[in-house]
């Protein structure tokens, strides 16, 4: 029998372990393949729905599953942390002492967010990058009368790249249905000379800020908060006072990535961009946020590297060659209002170009994150 | 990859590849500025990007951080920055 084992249960694990119980759906059937699924907590997070927590468009209850109910039936949960992964011997090893062998191995054990990283954000900062802080920072905008608001990006890589700009002009529009638009400031810092990484989506991102009143600051690295001035400063040399800040905070990758000797300095996996092996390990496959790949740590590339990962992993199991390739694919919506959205399609070769926002892309993301436990968690489509 | 150490120059210390050609999601320029926040000073990049934009950021970010650009070469379809954190 060949075991299959994905470390993480996110939207890149879940997606992948359904995909190769689906294209190896014999071998699974007969018991010449076995998937297994490690997971900690053994519940699922559906993290773009932080975002809309925070602005009151969905409920916290409905960015949460039981890993189990959305697995196939005979792929196995391990609920468990991993301490390491013992690449010469084929095996994880979770805490507590219990081995798992494997034969293929995926990591999609995500990133891990370290606000401790900036010194005063845990004191200073709201955030919403977790469930808990999303909806601390959606009480502490309710009770916002009025002041300065600042949205900063405290560390690099973070995930979801344009969630920096979603938040402000949801924000921007948040303020301006409440009626206090009027007695608030937006500002927006980014660590860049521009609001965003390429000038397709910078251009008119900036453009849009300029016309709701939100003032920039670029570039602009936080070198700390300081809490009780209520004010950061920036390495630049740059300091910016708040009444509310809002900032994404440090990442890193998974610290059993550190301990088994398979990660850089973050804790991210050198991964080849095509194949999406790990450097050197020929039954590694990496995708999602563990990857040091410099695109877009979001769910949608996880998903579009689950179906390379899929192929190669099942032409590895039938004794063929891993040959499909990842070319980059990546699509993202990007927020420009509480009801309005453009987006981001890209892959290597193809830088993107968003269009102009409409409500009718808003809804395509609505009925996405209505879709989603089906569509991408249980990959029925 | 996106950041490795690459070859020797010249008998000079390694430099850090950076290979950012095709991330426009979220930049060259930001995977720059986070491999140069990790690494210590004096360490040399090499940036390959294929975004065009990176030909007016780079320069402008570097002169406004203080770090150095070495050299820039025009390559088949991308551009090979090189550069020296100094502080």
């Amino acid at each position: 029998m060949k075991r299959v084992v994905v470390l993480g249960g996110g939207i890149g694990g879940t997606t992948v372990a359904n995909r190769i119980r689906k294209a190896l759906e014999g071998e699974v059937a007969s018991g010449q393949v076995q998937v297994q699924l490690v997971d900690r907590e053994g519940v699922h997070a559906y993290q773009p729905g932080y975002l809309m927590v925070v602005f009151e468009k969905m409920r916290p209850e409905e960015t949460r599953r039981d890993e189990s109910l959305l697995l196939h039936k005979s792929i196995q949960l391990v609920k468990g942390e991993v301490e390491k992964v013992d690449g010469a011997a084929n095996k994880i090893v979770l805490k507590g002492g219990k081995d798992l062998p494997y034969d293929i191995l995926v990591i999609a054990s995500g990133s891990v967010i370290h606000p401790e990283l900036t010194p005063g954000f845990v004191e200073g900062a709201h955030s919403f990058y977790d469930l808990e802080n999303a909806q601390k920072l959606r009480g502490a905008l309710h009770g916002f009368t009025g002041g300065k608001i600042v949205i900063s990006v405290a560390g690099m890589p973070y995930k979801c790249p344009v969630a920096p700009l979603e938040v402000t002009f949801m924000l921007d529009d948040y303020l301006r249905n409440r009626g206090i638009r009027d007695k608030c400031e937006i500002h927006y810092t980014y660590p860049i000379p521009k609001v965003f990484g390429i000038d397709t989506v910078a251009q008119p991102m900036q453009r849009l800020m300029g016309e709701r009143g939100i003032t920039v600051h670029i570039p602009f690295n936080v070198d700390k908060i300081d809490p009780a001035a209520k004010s950061m400063k920036s390495v630049e040399g740059d300091t910016l006072p708040y009444d509310l800040l809002i900032a994404i905070p440090p990442h890193r990758g998974a610290d059993f990535v550190g301990a088994s000797g398979l990660g850089d300095k973050g804790n991210w996996i050198p991964t080849d961009r095509y194949s999406l092996k790990a450097d050197g390990r020929e039954n590694i496959f990496v995708l999602g946020d563990a990857t040091n790949i410099p695109i877009s740590k979001a769910g949608s590339t996880a998903d579009y590297e689950a179906e390379v990962v899929t192929q190669n992993v099942a032409s590895m199991v039938r004794g063929e060659a891993p040959t499909a390739r990842y070319e980059g694919r990546v699509y993202c919506w990007i927020m420009t209002g509480l009801a309005q959205a453009t987006y981001i399609k890209f892959d290597y070769l193809h830088p993107p170009h968003p269009p102009t926002p409409s409500f009718a892309h808003y809804w395509n993301k609505v009925i996405y994150n209505r879709t989603y436990w089906d569509l991408t968690a249980r990959a029925l489509f | 990859m996106s950041a490795a150490e690459g070859t020797e120059k010249g008998g000079a210390a390694p430099r850090m590849i950076v290979d950012a050609r095709g991330s426009w999601c979220p930049g060259p320029l930001m995977e720059l500025v986070r491999v140069i926040k990790e690494e210590p000073v004096g360490t040399e990049f090499e940036l390959l990007s294929s975004d065009e934009g990176s030909r007016k950021d780079v320069p402008s970010w570097l002169q406004k951080a203080g770090h150095a650009l070495l050299e820039v070469q025009n390559e088949s379809g991308y551009d090979r920055y090189v550069i020296r954190k100094t502080h």
